[in-house]
């Protein structure tokens, strides 16, 4: 079964081609929590970084990240990073130390044996408070630190906005299945 | 002749025009901007607006950074009317 990659534009465009040759379709969508270390600071566009910058710094894109000051990224079982902790090295930007979740979307639809699909990853939104915390890394009192969360993104706008009588499928996994049979 | 009320078209366009443009002519028939969020896609790091009116929806991609020539994608779910409009504020 081939699979065919499309943009958000051409995947669109077929789509309404298949409704307005009322052919008869199914579009599948999977949306899958990743927090695998695939974002990180360094390698996110000077626009994204902003959101960041008041515990991060960086000279430029694909510049070592640092702590600004430091805090706790609730996410990540209140990990604690120090001031001047190295988040993201130049010389590693493939293996960040702070990472940032996202979701992976996928849609796809099935037809005449092929299988179109577009996929992208939504990064999950960034909030930073000052909040009092008590633990024994802090002696024990309670103290003002930097709290940084990450909110995932709203459902109404990681999905693709398709007219009603369009039905779509929900689905964990997509098992592709190889069909030898053309060969014989 | 009336259009059926929440019978909604599908169209995708990919414009040479700037963002400002697309969203001063959503802005001229009541789209209000509800929702945006950083997406990866082709290698590529972009920003998702999503506009709503009543029951119609309209996502604008467009690339973030530096990228020339800047084309951003306007997805709309919505009526004839409003895609024909969206057409025409964007190629005018």
């Amino acid at each position: 079964m081939p699979l065919y990659e499309c943009n958000e534009y051409q995947f669109v465009e077929n789509i309404r081609r298949l409704l307005e040759s009322h052919e008869k379709f199914l579009v599948n969508r999977k949306i899958v929590l990743h927090d695998d270390a695939k974002y990180g600071p360094a390698t996110i566009p000077e626009q994204e970084f902003e959101r960041y910058s008041t515990l991060c710094m960086r000279k430029s894109v694909n510049s070592t990240v640092y702590a600004k000051v430091p805090f706790v990224d609730t996410f990540h079982s209140n990990r604690m990073y120090n001031e001047n902790e190295n988040l993201h090295a130049a010389s590693a930007l493939l293996f960040p130390r702070m990472s940032i979740p996202y979701y992976k979307v996928e849609y796809s639809v099935n037809v005449w044996g092929g299988t179109y699909f577009f996929s992208f990853d939504a990064l999950f939104n960034p909030t930073i408070a000052i909040e009092k915390r008590t633990s024994k890394r802090f002696g024990g009192q309670g103290v003002l630190v930097h709290v940084l969360r990450y909110g995932p993104p709203e459902e109404r706008v990681i999905k693709l906005n398709l007219p009603k009588e369009i039905m779509i499928f929900d689905v964990k996994h997509m098992v592709r299945v190889i069909d030898h049979s053309s060969n014989f | 002749m009336m259009e059926k009320k929440g019978i909604h078209k599908l169209k995708s366009i990919s414009v040479l025009v700037p963002l400002e443009r697309v969203q001063v002519s959503l802005s001229k028939i009541e789209f209000l901007l509800e929702d945006t969020v950083t997406i990866v896609a082709d290698g590529k790091f972009w920003i998702k607006m999503l506009y709503v009116r009543g029951d119609e929806t309209i996502s604008i991609s467009e690339e973030i950074g530096d990228a020339y020539p800047k084309d951003p994608i306007i997805t709309i779910c919505g009526s004839k009317t409003t895609i024909s409009r969206i057409i025409e504020g964007v190629s005018e």
